[in-house]
């Protein structure tokens, strides 16, 4: 795809949204058997899929913390997730995601009621379309809520940016492409708490303001689906 | 001041309610507000608030019944399996309830690698290190019988209200049940069929904890299984 001679066009998007509209997110909770928890979550061309395994046993035993559990987290793209085959295994940017993933994961887990043992949690990304880091935090939240994890809430995630001297919420590969700045951001909703902040680009002071604020008020509802996909698979059915 | 039901279903980071209540497990204290931790049916009792977990791992917790699997032996005792991120240690003293001399006497007579016991957790200490005791009747090693394993979380739907879910599948299932609380569980029954069906039901306890009516869904099964007779 050539740049656009816009990204906004009469106050509309590439794909017809409005600035501060997010993608649509479907999020479902518990749909691995294998695995003690689960997540799957769409925005938009994003498809997301979370497992968490454990508290269980620590190997290797010399990475055992005696007082508290340690969370592991492995962020993976398939090769097939973009348009250029990616090569397999991990990579620079991986590594990374996978390491603020945790980061931005640990802060609400009561991790000190299980010494000794591990929490894994596995991100799979099997389409991509940018926000794959917030659509992977926002499964994983969901998936160790549903692995029975204590947690103190759930972490709620958006990217933030700026196109055409704009800016929007929740960018689109191409939107991240062409625009100037992008910021994955990861909150604790209730606490309004931020577990991850990343800035590729430049604000202004007055526009990293603003943005927080679209990225703040997106993670509410984005809270509000988490929420309800949890409620959804552990409601009590009646009787057919 | 309380913001649920008795019962209701809550997720992490839900407040439950707000004041000088007691917070037992599933639950957490933030100044003034009660929190559920984890995703279960709030119960609030007197002024006692707990959240009843719909999933997780079993976490040993003194007093509890568990059945476990021997998986090593050392100099005074077995490493057991129970079905949770921590090994259970049972010394030969806290099974045979005596002094044992360890220089005279050999302990592999009591219990070999694979055995199945019925133990009591006797201790836990704050780096999770669990102290066995199999010595009270009907505890230790099992002889015979069939072993199920479900998810810990759903224990408290096969024991039912009041023991009501236990009892239907005891008495009309002919079988004797022993349910650890890490999920696992024993069956004795003269009738192999009905044996059978009493893992069936299990099976499907664990599957439709979720839908109403289980216990009579349960009852239903089980009579239509021994109608069916044969043997």
């Amino acid at each position: 795809m050539k740049k656009p001679e816009k990204l906004i066009e009469n106050g509309k998007r590439l794909d017809g949204r409005v600035p501060d509209e997010m993608r649509p997110l479907k999020i479902e909770a518990g749909i691995l058997e294998r695995a003690d928890g689960s997540a799957y979550v769409e925005l938009g061309a994003n498809k997301v899929l979370a497992a968490v395994y454990g508290p269980r046993e620590m190997h290797p035993r010399h990475r055992q913390q005696p007082d508290t559990a340690v969370l592991r987290c492995r962020y993976n793209m398939a090769p097939f997730s973009v348009d250029e085959r990616k090569r397999p295994g991990p990579d620079r940017r991986s590594v990374e995601i996978s390491k603020v993933t945790r980061e931005a994961l640990e802060s609400v887990l009561f991790l000190e009621l299980y010494p000794r043992s591990v929490i894994d949690v596995f991100i799979e990304v099997l389409q991509a379309d940018a926000g794959t880091r917030t659509a992977g935090i926002n499964a994983a939240s969901v998936a160790l809520a549903d692995a029975g994890v204590p947690m103190r809430d759930m972490v709620s995630s958006i990217a933030v940016g700026k196109i055409d001297d704009t800016i929007v919420l929740d960018l689109t590969k191409d939107e991240d492409q062409w625009g100037t700045t992008d910021m994955p951001i990861a909150m604790v909703p209730r606490k309004k708490l931020v577990t991850l902040l990343q800035m590729d680009g430049h604000f202004t002071k007055e526009e990293f303001g603003q943005a927080l604020g679209l990225a703040f008020k997106a993670c509410e509802q984005i809270y509000g689906i988490q929420r309800q996909a949890l409620r959804e698979k552990y409601a009590i059915k009646q009787e057919k | 001041m309380l913001y649920v039901q008795n019962r209701e279903l809550v997720v992490p980071g839900q407040l439950i309610a707000e004041g000088g209540y007691n917070v037992r497990e599933g639950a957490f204290r933030e100044g003034k507000q009660v929190y559920a931790s984890v995703v279960g049916l709030a119960e609030l009792r007197g002024q006692d608030i707990r959240i009843i977990p719909l999933q997780g791992r079993y976490i040993p917790k003194p007093g509890d019944v568990v059945i476990g699997v021997v998986v090593d032996s050392y100099y005074s005792g077995w490493i057991l399996d129970i079905n949770s991120p921590y090994t259970g240690n049972l010394f030969v003293s806290d099974l045979l309830l005596r002094k044992v001399d360890l220089v005279r006497e050999d302990i592999s007579q009591y219990l070999s690698m694979g055995d199945v016991v019925v133990a009591k957790v006797k201790d836990v200490n704050e780096r999770m290190r669990v102290q066995l005791e199999a010595g009270e009747p009907g505890m230790g090693r099992v002889k015979g019988g069939k072993l199920v394993e479900i998810s810990p979380a759903k224990v408290p739907r096969v024991i039912g209200r009041k023991g009501s879910m236990l009892n239907t599948l005891q008495d009309v299932g002919e079988c004797k049940l022993r349910v650890g609380q890490n999920g696992r569980i024993m069956i004795w029954g003269k009738n192999p069929r009905m044996i059978n069906a009493v893992v069936e039901a299990l099976l499907m306890i664990e599957r439709e904890a979720h839908i109403s009516g289980l216990t009579d869904r349960v009852h239903l099964m089980l009579e239509k299984i021994k109608s069916e007779g044969g043997e």
